[in-house]
């Protein structure tokens, strides 16, 4: 038995009171979670996989640009992101409230004096920072276009303005599963799999288009696409466009936490 | 101060919590204790806020923990049954944490304060995963005084420690008690009788008693049965002590050592004095004469074995009801 004998000292200590206001407790969340992405393997192999990847497309992207005299094309990087992304996000989000019900330490937030949003507003914020500084860091590649070339400023803006919208609703939307299931690999493949619908849709409403064009139309806009590769990835901002993304992380984050608090119910 | 009236859980068909009343006092230990599967736990999460109950209300330190929860969990300190933690953390890290979350000045100071408090302060900066199981009860421990709280909830708060620690918690949980309203389950009877100053004990989700340790020794013992013990022929003494007025009957009992178990003919009548009387001039040899319930571990036994005799019966009362529909 090497460990000190439990002293007590409950005296003087207990009416005072050590409680005020303070910062919401999200923001205690959110740094908590950005310090773990900072500290995981997992999301460093993201980020050096996601880099790697890039770089390589990037540089034979280039090389057959110079030979054939395309215009530089600083799109090129945050298009290839926003596809990755159903590997991305899951990776990213599969852990953040599946592993706190694994261990039971949900239940120890559950009862801490704060609403479920604010929890999952702060860990779905620290998913989007992590994802946002990496397509910061693709942004390298838009510097190696300004040097070889003259790429489109307001295209570049408008890609990765998208890029980083898109990724947001995908966590936003990755959310969802990991609060369903206490397992991080089935919430990371029905994320990869949801992520991956919502990139495609657009093929799909292409070949239901015959049949019911109202019901092709919906499906169209429901998918992230139509909300990316035509516009915003062009250069074009449209109010619509902007807003449906920041519905869709509204929207995936409320059922998040209604998820969340329907575990009370559960439990 | 905990008041629970009335407090019912159930999931679909099962009902864990079955209309559960009682009332905890600030500044006394209130045990919590049953078998395995009782409903303490399911109990003590209504009434941190973890989850709603079906029916019922209880009230913890002034607010209801249905209507005003948050006000609830910021007055309450809880430790979970095998107390979880962030095992990637450190113990002081951990505490911030949650004081962070709780809005607790100074946390990091307070954080060290409470781990000091618990005796880990030479461990706030190894990580929780290299902690002993011991050391990680007392961090869980320090999260549920970190904001000091009025009313502290421990559930099985010595569940898995070694005899060793297992005093030391005791100890802890007693000291707490004097200026916190305290309510912690356990399953360990010796450890209610201990510790508490109030015990409520709940089987199958129903409260079967509640009282103080003293309280229910004593309700128990007076309507109970006396144990004598002799030197010499056991058989003998019981036939000499089986027809005394107040006695109702007298049997010699060989899983007691060849005691003799005596059952008085009221449960207000003590015929101890004049079974003593009747043996000592007979010329038997007295070795030992006592209520039998004297522990809370007989009493609890006594009080389970009841329930389950009346449900067996109910059972079959139900099954003739059956059989008498059918035909």
């Amino acid at each position: 038995m090497t460990d000190q004998s439990i002293h007590i000292d409950t005296s003087g200590t207990f009416n005072r009171d050590v409680r005020t206001g303070g910062s919401a407790p999200f923001w205690a969340v959110f740094k908590r979670e950005l310090g773990l992405y900072f500290r995981s393997p997992v999301a460093y192999a993201v980020a050096f996989a996601i880099l790697f990847f890039l770089g390589v497309l990037v540089s034979g992207f280039l090389s057959q640009a110079s030979t054939a005299q395309f215009p530089a094309d600083s799109t090129y990087a945050p298009r290839l992101l926003v596809f990755l992304l159903f590997l991305v996000a899951p990776l990213l989000t599969m852990r953040l409230i599946s592993e706190e019900a694994r261990e039971g330490t949900l239940e120890v937030l559950m009862t801490l004096p704060m609403h479920e949003g604010q929890f999952i507003i702060g860990k779905f914020l620290a998913a989007w920072a992590y994802f946002t500084l990496v397509l910061a860091l693709t942004l390298v590649y838009h510097l190696i276009m300004i040097a070889v070339g003259v790429p489109d400023l307001g295209a570049t803006f408008g890609a990765y303005f998208g890029a980083w919208l898109y990724g947001g609703a995908a966590l936003a939307v990755c959310m969802i599963w990991t609060a369903i299931t206490e397992d991080q690999v089935v919430a990371a493949f029905l994320s990869a799999a949801t992520i991956l619908v919502l990139y495609l849709s657009e093929v799909a409403a292409i070949s239901i288009g015959q049949q019911n064009p109202a019901l092709a139309e919906f499906v169209r806009e429901l998918g992230f696409t139509a909300h990316y590769d035509s516009t915003l990835l062009q250069g074009i901002i449209r109010a619509q466009d902007v807003l449906y993304f920041v519905f869709m992380i509204i929207g995936a984050l409320f059922i998040t936490t209604r998820i969340v608090e329907t575990r009370r119910w559960r439990a | 101060m905990i008041e629970v009236e009335q407090l019912t859980k159930a999931y679909g068909d099962f009902t864990a919590v079955k209309g559960v009343s009682f009332a905890a006092k600030p500044g006394q230990v209130t045990g919590f204790l049953g078998p395995n599967g009782a409903g303490k736990t399911t109990t003590m999460r209504m009434l941190t806020g973890f989850m709603p109950p079906t029916s019922g209300k209880a009230v913890v330190a002034g607010y209801d923990v249905f209507n005003q929860s948050l006000e609830v969990r910021r007055r309450v300190g809880y430790l979970p049954e095998n107390v979880p933690l962030y095992r990637d953390m450190t113990a002081a890290g951990y505490l911030q944490y949650v004081g962070e979350i709780r809005g607790v000045r100074n946390g990091r100071a307070r954080a060290l304060e409470v781990l000091d408090q618990v005796g880990l302060a030479h461990r706030a900066n190894s990580r929780i995963r290299t902690l002993s199981k011991g050391m990680r009860q007392r961090v869980g421990l320090a999260q549920a005084l970190l904001h000091n709280p009025e009313v502290l909830i421990l559930d099985e708060p010595t569940i898995g420690l070694d005899p060793y620690q297992v005093l030391e918690l005791r100890s802890l949980v007693r000291e707490l008690g004097r200026d916190h309203t305290l309510l912690f389950s356990t399953h360990i009877l010796g450890e209610a009788e201990q510790v508490c100053d109030q015990v409520v004990i709940i089987n199958q989700g129903q409260i079967t008693a509640q009282g103080s340790p003293t309280q229910l020794r004593a309700e128990l013992a007076r309507g109970g049965r006396i144990l004598m013990r002799v030197d010499g022929d056991a058989q003998a003494a019981a036939d000499a002590v089986g027809t005394l007025p107040g006695v109702e009957s007298a049997t010699v009992d060989s899983t007691m050592g060849d005691g003799i178990v005596i059952t008085p003919s009221s449960a207000d009548l003590d015929p101890r004095t004049t079974i003593a009387n009747t043996v000592v001039t007979r010329g038997i040899k007295l070795v030992e004469l006592r209520p039998l319930a004297v522990n809370l571990e007989e009493i609890f036994l006594e009080l389970t074995r009841q329930q389950a005799a009346q449900e067996i019966e109910q059972e079959a009362a139900h099954e003739i009801a059956q059989d008498d529909g059918d035909e």
